[in-house]
């Protein structure tokens, strides 16, 4: 894995050079938080909310939002971008192996999306009420797998579509049900019937229902959900590692 | 040549795309220490065969040996010891070039101690703290090169260095490579200029769909032209076949050119001196004669029957 951090520190100052993507990937989920608890901010009637307001529940889906709005679109972009300009292909010469080059992209989005999760938890915690009820150490632990699972969608995405038309077409087939089915809005017991287990098997449902029942403090009965997690992370590994080109 | 003596070993080496056979059968041996230069027209399958000896492309057929390393098997080893400008490539735009440096020296088991220094050499130390999209075409060209030493390589590749660089950023290419040979490194590379193969290389390899049509040093590939002169002038007043000046002495070859003819001779002075009698006597106005010593661009069109650039 020589030159993993020298790569992944590059990357992440390059990324803070383009401010449109810095912007995007940070101040989108925040946005929305506020959009949703302040603009929005109506109760679903009848939904236990184990005492706590409206933005306990829009909380955890932006978390959900950062995680999907920083690595799932930034990493295949990198890779995309990067192979087109003739950058991989310039790397492809040195030493460089393509697990460290994969790993330094994602290290580097991995960041952002720390301090997106930062930014929307302080919001959150410090302006809006909201309380963790359940374990502390079990809602790290969960945003860890999310990340991780992400960032193997990312790298697969970017692998997978050689161009970067390609990718934003993947990207955003799969952001929208994503964001309509993954709890973001609406609970998943008023989705059809036919549709609930296409909803529960979306990699994001899992981050969004966990993370919301660590909120509430309820146990985690569903690990299950985990599963969910790494058939995701698993398959996107195989994808990265069998699709990836470098020109 | 002794086995530990030779930076790259080629045999047979084919590569097919579809129905063209991009490089045919190219077998050849460079010592270390040599500047060897592959020239050809666009097309002629340089960059196919300077990429299979770099470990981009996978050659169907025959052998490749880059300092007794195989490129496909030890690509990572060989990876490490070798230096390589490509056509066609970028770094990530927004980089800094002492960031691109200091990025590229990283990847590397072993780097130049102080890599920065580079920028000094190439003159690039004022565009340190440029971003890379911002330079000129040169600068990029020259950025690229930094990065292809930063390892302090044994061997350097360079695809079409000199293209779209003026003279001048050309004249500095050159010295920067005559420099690096001078501590006994080996240099390969492609290019369409058959100025830059003569003024720079040991050895040159001429390439021509696909295959090594002549390999010699620059010296002899023009020697054994067996045309010591070339003799160019128009005719003015009238229209005449080159044949008329096969007869006159030492003559070897006419190829009409442009709107005159060129004599290739093996005695410059008795072939003018003629050719001026003969026009005396047959009442041709003769215009814009000059005499030149023939380069490898001669060579080039003797085999092939075809100009370099066209």
């Amino acid at each position: 894995m020589r030159g993993l951090a020298k790569l992944a520190w590059s990357e992440f100052r390059l990324t803070l050079r383009d401010p449109m993507t810095a912007f995007w990937s940070l101040a989108f989920p925040a946005l929305w938080f506020l959009l949703m608890v302040v603009v929005i901010g109506m109760p679903i009637p009848g939904f236990d909310y184990h005492g706590q307001g409206f933005a306990s529940l829009v909380f955890p889906a932006s978390i959900s939002l950062v995680i999907l709005s920083t690595s799932f679109i930034g990493v295949p972009i990198a890779l995309t971008t990067y192979r087109e300009a003739g950058v991989l292909r310039r790397l492809r010469v040195t030493p460089v192996k393509v697990t460290t080059l994969v790993a330094a992209y994602s290290l580097s989005q991995l960041a952002f999306t720390v301090v997106g999760v930062a930014v929307v938890t302080i919001l959150a915690m410090g302006f809006f009420e909201v309380r963790i009820l359940g374990s502390a150490l079990a809602f790290v632990g969960v945003l860890f797998c999310a990340m991780v699972t992400f960032l193997a969608l990312g790298s697969a995405i970017g692998s997978v579509a050689r161009t970067t038309r390609t990718a934003n077409i993947i990207i955003w087939s799969a952001f929208t049900p994503m964001l309509m089915l993954s709890e973001l809005f609406m609970p998943l017991s008023l989705l059809p019937r036919w549709l609930q287990p296409i909803a529960k098997a979306l990699p994001l449902t899992p981050v969004n229902t966990l993370l919301r029942d660590i909120v509430f403090g309820v146990a985690l009965g569903d690990l299950w959900r985990f599963g969910v997690l790494g058939a995701w992370a698993v398959v996107s590994l195989v994808l990265t590692v069998r699709f990836f080109r470098w020109e | 040549m002794a086995q530990q003596t030779l930076a790259l070993k080629c045999e047979h080496v084919v590569k097919r795309y579809g129905d063209l056979v991009a490089v045919n059968d190219v077998s050849l041996e460079i010592a270390v220490g040599e500047i060897f230069g592959l020239v050809g027209p666009n097309g002629a399958g340089k960059t196919t065969l300077i990429e299979m000896i770099e470990s981009l492309r996978k050659p169907d057929s025959g052998s490749i040996r880059v300092l007794g390393l195989d490129p496909q098997a030890q690509s990572v080893e060989l990876r490490e010891r070798i230096g390589v400008q490509l056509q066609a490539t970028s770094i990530q735009p927004n980089l800094k070039v002492k960031e691109a440096i200091g990025l590229f020296a990283s990847l590397y088991r072993k780097s130049l101690l102080h890599p920065e220094e580079l920028l000094e050499t190439l003159s690039l130390a004022d565009k340190a703290n440029s971003r890379f999209r911002k330079l000129s075409g040169g600068q990029k060209q020259r950025v690229a090169i930094a990065l292809a030493l930063v390892n302090d390589p044994e061997i350097l590749f360079f695809d079409e260095i000199t293209t779209g660089l003026d003279p001048q950023a050309r004249r500095a290419m050159w010295d920067l490579l005559r420099e690096f040979h001078g501590r006994g490194k080996t240099v390969f590379l492609t290019t369409h200029y058959m100025e830059e193969a003569e003024a720079l290389c040991d050895r040159v390899a001429v390439i021509d769909h696909g295959r090594i049509i002549a390999l010699d040093t620059p010296a002899n590939l023009v020697h054994n032209l067996k045309a010591g002169t070339k003799v160019l002038f128009r005719v003015t007043n009238r229209a005449v076949a080159s044949a008329e000046f096969a007869k006159l002495p030492a003559v070897t070859r006419v190829e009409p050119k442009d709107d005159g003819f060129v004599l290739y001779t093996s005695d410059g002075n008795a072939t003018l001196q003629e050719l001026i009698r003969h026009a005396d006597r047959q009442g041709l106005s003769l215009d814009a004669i000059r005499t030149e010593t023939p380069n490898l661009d001669d060579v080039f069109l003797a085999l092939t029957g075809r100009e370099m650039r066209e």
